[in-house]
């Protein structure tokens, strides 16, 4: 059994682990930045705080895990090894750090200087691992839904990182260029093409596997990273042509896509046939619903304009996107991920009858809980702040900084008991 | 548990890892050399694919409609 969960290339814990654990302080950084500046952060979508916060959670927070997660994720969902994990870890990971505080102390001190240094670091560190992941999927043929999404889903990140380090630049420079509707386009994007596709692609083999679901029907699964993709191009076409209509019918398709993923995943979970409803599951119910309602919230400020530019909207939309949808995904998969890597680790190590400490004592599900809970009042009171910036914004920065770091002390303690055992296990190899 | 694929068959769709890997392992030594089985599961599974092909198993993968993956493998 444990030679046949080690292949040759699975890359060492190190690699991904410490993707895992600098992600929650960034999440914290951004908790801590709405303490400091307070309500003004939240009385536009374009104010510095907020830009600065927004690139702390969608670098800092979620594009390390991911980038984290799929060096340690694409030999098992798609057969492809990356040549040296190792290396393109340590790379990766140090380039991601640098440019997402340096990018968004760039916002926040209104500094071109170091927007333009972290559009360079970020687009250094993302082409890095798009050349390594590349090379492991060339030869890899797309046998699977989730191996087509990924590929395509690499695609979007290429683009959103593009799009993001031209923009940055732009500003940095002074250009004369549509901002709001490029920025929209770079969400779009890092959003739909990027972090949309991956969690697809992710899903289709995670969703099933954890929560013993049916498996995603093949054909729409088939299709949907090809079809965003191909939504995302007319949308950058449209901002090209600066034709509105083709903007918003490209938003609004997008946005429907999205809500018919998040409700056939519902439908999907609710054919479950695991009883025990385990903290996972919670949190993908919690970033199901919170997608769902920001993608409602989107497709009604396409058709009624006004709303959008009602202070307030895209915050709101923003918030439940980020915190409530892709975070809650990310923690909830954190939490099978690193217990899981952690037992498969020491299993490997250990020899056949060494006994190994179960997942579940090394990342007990009680703290993943009442970790959850403070996540869940962390996304209330920060959509409470939109409304009632003066009274909730500062409490709301105290709630995510709380979650963010609680998210952190638990992994950090998986780590801890996986550090010990293995410490175990080599006094036991010496006196053996 | 029988298909018209092969007569051993590991409909592994509602099992939790790594069951599905184990069942399959166990169910080829038992086989002839020769005989034929079917896994059925939700996704590719790249590193059971890996060890097939260093112990010498053929092995045929075919997406259903509904999602699942049917591996045909030879002992």
């Amino acid at each position: 059994m444990q030679a046949l969960l080690s292949f040759d290339k699975a890359p060492p814990f190190a690699a991904p682990l410490r993707f895992f654990l600098t992600a929650p302080l960034f999440s914290l950084a951004a908790g801590l930045l709405l303490l400091f500046v307070g309500p003004g952060l939240l009385e536009s979508r374009w104010t510095p705080g907020l830009l600065a916060a927004t690139h702390l959670v969608t670098v800092g927070f979620m594009l390390m895990v991911m980038l984290g997660a799929l060096i340690q994720i694409l030999p098992v969902v798609a057969g492809a090894n990356l040549d040296n994990p190792l290396a393109v870890a340590r790379w990766l990971h140090a380039g991601l750090s640098a440019g997402a505080l340096l990018l968004a102390a760039g916002f926040l001190l209104g500094n071109g200087a170091l927007l333009g240094t972290a559009a360079l670091l970020l687009g250094l560190a993302v082409a890095t691992f798009l050349v390594a992941s590349g090379r492991a999927l060339a030869g890899v043929p797309s046998t699977s839904p989730t191996i087509r999404g990924l590929k395509l889903a690499l695609v979007g990140l290429a683009g959103a990182i593009g799009l993001g380090a031209w923009l940055a630049v732009a500003i940095a420079r002074g250009w004369a260029v549509a901002l709001p509707s490029l920025a929209d386009l770079h969400a779009g994007w890092a959003l739909g093409a990027w972090a949309g596709t991956l969690l697809a692609a992710m899903a289709y083999v995670v969703v099933p596997m954890f929560q013993l679901t049916p498996g995603y029907p093949a054909r729409p699964s088939w299709w949907f990273p090809g079809v965003m993709l191909g939504l995302m191009l007319a949308w950058g076409l449209a901002v090209w042509l600066d034709a509105p209509q083709g903007i918003r019918l490209a938003q609004v398709l997008s946005a429907l896509l999205g809500i018919a993923f998040a409700v056939l995943t519902l439908r999907l979970q609710r054919q479950r046939r695991r009883a025990r409803s385990d903290v996972t599951y919670r949190y993908w119910q919690l970033g199901l619903a919170s997608a769902i309602l920001a993608l409602a919230m989107a497709l009604t400020a396409t058709a009624w304009p006004a709303l959008a530019d009602r202070a307030g909207w895209s915050i709101l939309a923003g918030i439940l996107l980020l915190v409530g949808g892709f975070m809650s995904f990310i923690i909830g998969m954190l939490y099978k991920i690193v217990p899981f890597l952690a037992w498969m680790h020491l299993r490997n190590r250990g020899g056949p009858r060494s006994p190994v400490p179960s997942m579940n004592r090394l990342l007990p599900e009680a703290d993943a809980q009442r970790q959850m809970l403070a996540h869940a009042v962390a996304l209330a009171l920060l959509l409470a702040a939109v409304i009632a910036p003066d009274w909730l914004a500062r409490p709301a920065g105290v709630a995510l900084a709380v979650a963010s770091g609680w998210l952190m002390v638990n992994l950090l303690g998986a780590a801890r008991r996986y550090r010990q055992h293995m410490e175990k296990l080599d006094r036991e190899a010496v006196a053996a | 548990m029988s298909h018209p694929k092969a007569s051993h068959v590991v409909d592994a769709r509602y099992m939790e890892p790594p069951e599905p890997f184990v069942q399959t392992m166990e169910m080829l030594d038992r086989l002839k050399p020769g005989e034929k089985m079917l896994l059925l599961l939700f996704r590719e599974p790249h590193p059971l694919y890996k060890v097939l092909r260093q112990n010498g198993h053929a092995y045929e993968t075919e997406l259903l409609a509904d999602g699942t993956f049917e591996i045909l493998i030879r002992r």
